[in-house]
């Protein structure tokens, strides 16, 4: 028997706690029938993702931001990956990595963030405000500059540079670390410093609906193109629409709506369509 | 519809090519735990005496398996093994800091023992890639898993190994000796062992 009901010292109960408590807090904010069926596919991947307690710990990659020094990882962070290809000059760790990110959001465009995502569960959570800055489109940015500083600094430092101020990293990994032995670790220089960031990562999911997905997620940002040519479209039919822009008024990632529905910034959340009230908004697959 | 088959298909090709040859590096790495990367090091049991049975604080009981080829070495010498991770930062600078001492010389990935400690048979292993001797690591850790780096000091008299180990950097930070101290042990494992031979 996996549960004994007893949490102190359980080291499952890291993710089990926050699992039951995300169940029910989500279960009152997911409403509409595709959001039903998303927080079914969140809840199950971040089982998946820290499915390695059953599986053991496997070579593929997630199609998602997720730590794989997260105890029970079941695989790998693309962005560790990425690093690891540059700081260690492992060539080949590109090829895969650029395949099955490619083959994943060509089929599904940027769909992981809205539907599998551990981080975008978090922040659906959280349920921040929905606050639209004159900076919002220049601070969308950030995350492809984030992504593109990333090869050249590893190269150059031959360092895991990212890694060592992750915020996705200090939540996922370090603080369940921490939780399950607290007795048991020594604290390194980038200890703060990660803590700061998970601290400000906190706060910026709560001023901002996904507020780490629109400006910091280097992964959304690696996913984001795929969205022009994904099969799996967001498709706007023009003549249905009445133009009530309630789409708009509930996209959590502040997109133009329904103007912009093949924006890179769409996670396919599927929201929009559950509020149309004339079906202007489906899912598509499209060759 | 040509143009998606197209992107789709080579996608397929070069996640099936990547794959097929990155699908066990990638394994081993997710395997490994680099407590240094999330910002956490285990603390360790400040060394007294070296160890013939698994410690209190280990998951493990009994003797340790040790491996063929560190019985074998230990027969020889004072046996230490380094195991160290790519891009791993605390045992880049465990490395660099037993360079300074004198210890060591060369490269984590092909260095060796200087002169001055030639008494010491020096297993440098990246333990996410080596497939031969990595897996050891498991046999060394508190709690059987990767972390790197981590360090074992061994030794064999009459039959019977004796061994310290500890995971994280040698600092002199949680339990875990800093430099000056970890040659005192090896130090302590050559009079033993000089002792029992003459």
């Amino acid at each position: 028997m996996i549960c004994n009901l007893n949490c102190a010292g359980c080291p499952l109960a890291y993710l089990c706690i926050p699992l039951a408590i995300g169940a029910f807090i989500a279960l009152k904010r997911y409403r509409g029938g595709l959001q039903k069926k998303r927080l079914a596919s969140q809840l199950s991947f971040l089982l998946i993702s820290n499915a390695a307690f059953v599986f053991g710990a496997t070579g593929l990659i997630y199609t998602y931001f997720y730590c794989w020094e997260s105890p029970y990882a079941l695989m790998a962070c693309p962005i560790g990956v990425l690093e690891h290809a540059f700081a260690d000059r492992s060539w080949y760790l590109l090829v895969y990595l650029a395949g099955l990110i490619g083959f994943a959001c060509i089929i599904f465009g940027r769909a992981a963030c809205g539907w599998a995502c551990p981080i975008g569960f978090l922040q659906d959570l959280a349920k921040g405000r929905r606050t639209k800055s004159k900076l919002d489109s220049k601070m969308r940015l950030l995350k492809y500059a984030i992504l593109l500083a990333i090869p050249p600094v590893c190269y150059l430092t031959e360092k895991l540079a990212y890694t060592d101020i992750c915020p996705i990293g200090g939540l996922t990994a370090t603080l369940p670390y921490l939780a399950m032995d607290p007795n048991g670790y020594t604290f390194t220089v980038f200890f703060i410093p990660k803590m700061i960031n998970v601290a400000g990562f906190f706060i910026l999911i709560f001023l901002m609906t996904r507020g780490w997905c629109r400006h910091l997620c280097p992964v959304g940002a690696m996913m984001a193109q795929f969205n022009k040519i994904s099969l799996l479209q967001l498709k706007y039919y023009e003549k249905k629409c009445i133009k009530c822009f309630k789409c708009a008024g509930v996209c959590p990632m502040q997109i133009n709506m329904p103007y912009d529905n093949r924006s890179g910034e769409c996670i396919r959340c599927g929201k929009c369509i559950d509020i149309c009230p004339t079906n202007a908004l489906a899912f598509e697959f499209r060759w | 519809m040509m143009k998606k088959a197209i992107y789709l298909v080579a996608a397929l090709i070069i996640f099936a090519a990547g794959a097929n040859i990155a699908y066990d590096s990638v394994k081993s790495l997710n395997i490994a735990r680099c407590l240094g990367c999330i910002a956490m090091e285990p603390k360790a049991v400040k060394f007294e005496e070296f160890w013939v049975e698994y410690p209190d604080h280990y998951n493990n009981k009994g003797i340790p398996p040790h491996p063929d080829w560190v019985v074998n070495a230990s027969k020889q010498k004072v046996v230490m093994l380094f195991f160290w991770g790519p891009s791993c930062e605390p045992c880049e600078r465990q490395w660099e800091a037993m360079k300074k001492a004198g210890l060591v010389k060369g490269s984590e990935e092909n260095g060796s023992i200087t002169a001055n400690f030639s008494y010491i048979q020096l297993f440098s292993i990246n333990a996410p890639y080596d497939d031969e001797k990595g897996e050891a690591i498991r046999i060394y850790t508190p709690k059987g898993d990767t972390g790197t780096p981590t360090t074992v000091i061994l030794f064999e008299k009459n039959g019977t190994i004796y061994w310290y180990a500890f995971s994280g950097e040698a600092n002199g930070e949680g339990g875990r000796p800093d430099i000056n101290e970890l040659i005192n042990i090896l130090e302590k494992a050559k009079e033993e062992k000089y002792d029992l031979q003459s």
